[in-house]
């Protein structure tokens, strides 16, 4: 029997989610969705870009990742209101409730995408299209927002069919329609075909899916190596994977600041280091793994990017160790340029019992720090990641665990009326 | 300005089945001082989730000046507030 894969997806996921709180919890009169508008980052902090843009402003040709300056040069009434992450995972999370009361297995592919494997559920809901009209329209009267939702028999064409024409539609791509429905489309539409890719896809003459799909694989191959096959597959709709409910394991944590203003003294920078470290081992401390490499990355204020990477000699989660390993990569990699960005990121993830390799000269550290770093866990975890924190950050510029999302991005402060 | 959402102060009992009853509610009037006012019945009562946030919206009457005055208010499952959503 062929299998029945819906790929659910949010229209401009942030922007609605925004609109629905403040027409509903609020009590606004206004519907960001019909006006154009833009959910973006802070200009004053460096954070000047558009996260997400209504059906409006997209007239107009604003852009997701437009910075704030070119988008209200293409559309100066554009009306942007701030981001507010927490607000975007419970709207996450309710939607993944609906997702698996409909069916059994159920894939969150990210924050406002998800994976469903409705296969078999004919006797239950009728036909896969009135099966996701049902279910678009509940998420719609419940949480009051419109998806997408695309049908096909994987995850690729079910992908590809929920991005056809929004909002609040259903599509189907079923392997028979794919020649008439998708092969039109231009290249750069194929999921997994990025800009870089789509140029030198066009360098070869290819313009369309089409085009891509009936190109010699070999020629794919010598120009993409491996990557070639899998673009090649995914033009001709052949996508093996399965809907898989649990995510892989991560591969690797890692955390990136831009910082507010220009960096210019080592110590400074080391102390943003130190704040992006707590953070990646907070999580690697969470997950109970450990980390054997440790990369920093630095954008200058020229935009130029550069990295370097260390392993070391036995894998570790204790935030003083990642940090020391950080500062002095930072010091082999740093040429005095003032710095916009600092990154921190660990891979080659080690799971489970973990044997370390005590260092002579450590004088036992390891095991107190490790308790140390697990009573500041369980502190952060029970009063909130500002409970307690390193006396350095007192006074400093640099706020304790940046990086991820800040606490004024999680809950933004409104002029009046209620935050709940 | 119509003021949005307004929280306001509310007395409820809760019953042994969960069943969440508001029973007085103590609103502002134009003179900025509190009043009191008892629910006198409750009209419809449903639950929402727009946004991902549970909330109960009840639709009730109160006694305003002699004549009965039909109020939206709504309660907060997860931050357990209560707003005032509209009069009349």
């Amino acid at each position: 029997m062929n299998k029945i894969i819906f790929h659910i997806d949010v229209n401009s996921a942030f922007l609605s989610w925004e609109a629905v709180y403040r027409l509903r919890i609020r009590g606004e009169k206004t519907d960001l969705r019909e006006i154009p508008s833009a959910v973006a980052g802070d200009v004053k902090k460096r954070h000047g870009i558009i996260l997400a843009r209504s059906t409006p402003a997209k007239k107009y040709g604003v852009r997701t990742g437009d910075t704030i300056n070119d988008a209200l040069k293409l559309c100066p009434n554009l009306v942007m209101v701030p981001p507010h992450y927490d607000l975007y995972e419970s709207c996450s999370e309710a939607m993944m409730e609906i997702l698996k009361e409909f069916s059994p297995c159920v894939e969150q592919y990210s924050v406002d995408e998800a994976f469903c494997d409705m296969t078999g559920t004919v006797g239950l809901y009728g036909s896969a299209v009135v099966a996701a009209t049902l279910l678009k329209d509940k998420i719609y009267s419940e949480l009051g927002f419109t998806v997408n939702v695309g049908i096909s028999t994987n995850k690729i064409l079910a992908k590809m069919a929920s991005d056809f024409k929004k909002p609040n539609m259903v599509h189907t791509l079923f392997p028979e329609e794919i020649e008439q429905k998708m092969w039109p489309l231009p290249v750069g539409d194929l999921f997994f075909v990025g800009p870089a890719s789509k140029r030198k896809l066009h360098a070869l003459g290819i313009h369309t899916i089409g085009q891509l799909a009936n190109t010699d694989p070999d020629i794919l191959r010598a120009h993409f190596k491996k990557y070639g096959e899998v673009i090649h597959a995914f033009a001709n709709g052949i996508d093996l994977s399965v809907v898989a409910e649990e995510a892989p394991p991560n591969k690797g944590y890692g955390n990136s600041t831009t910082i507010p203003f220009d960096v210019d003294d080592g110590s400074t920078a080391k102390m943003v280091l130190l704040s992006l470290a707590e953070k990646v081992c907070t999580r690697l401390r969470a997950d109970n793994v450990m980390a054997t490499v440790v990369a920093v990355s630095i954008v200058d204020i020229y935009f130029r990017h550069s990295s370097h990477q260390m392993t070391l000699i036995s894998p570790t989660n204790i935030t003083n160790e990642i940090h020391k390993a950080a500062c002095k990569l930072f010091d082999r990699l740093w040429d005095g340029t003032p710095i916009r960005h600092l990154g921190i990121h660990t891979s080659k993830i080690v799971r489970g019992e973990v044997y370390k390799q005590i260092n002579l000269f450590d004088m036992n550290r390891y095991e107190k720090l490790s308790r140390l770093d697990a009573v500041v866990d369980t502190i952060r975890e029970r009063y909130g990641e500002d409970s307690v924190k390193r006396a350095i950050f007192l006074k400093g510029p640099v706020y304790h665990m940046a990086g991820g999302i800040s606490p004024e991005k999680r809950k933004p402060m409104y002029k009046e009326g209620i935050t709940l | 300005m119509k003021m949005l959402n307004m929280p306001v102060d509310v007395i409820a009992t809760f019953n042994v089945q969960g069943k969440i009853r508001p029973n007085y509610i103590r609103l502002e009037d134009e003179e900025h001082t509190l009043q009191t006012f008892k629910i006198e019945n409750i009209v419809f009562s449903r639950e929402e989730k727009y946004a991902g946030m549970p909330a109960i919206h009840f639709c009730c009457n109160i006694i305003r000046n002699g004549c009965a005055q039909l109020i939206h208010i709504k309660y907060h499952v997860k931050t357990h507030q209560w707003v005032l959503v509209r009069e009349g």
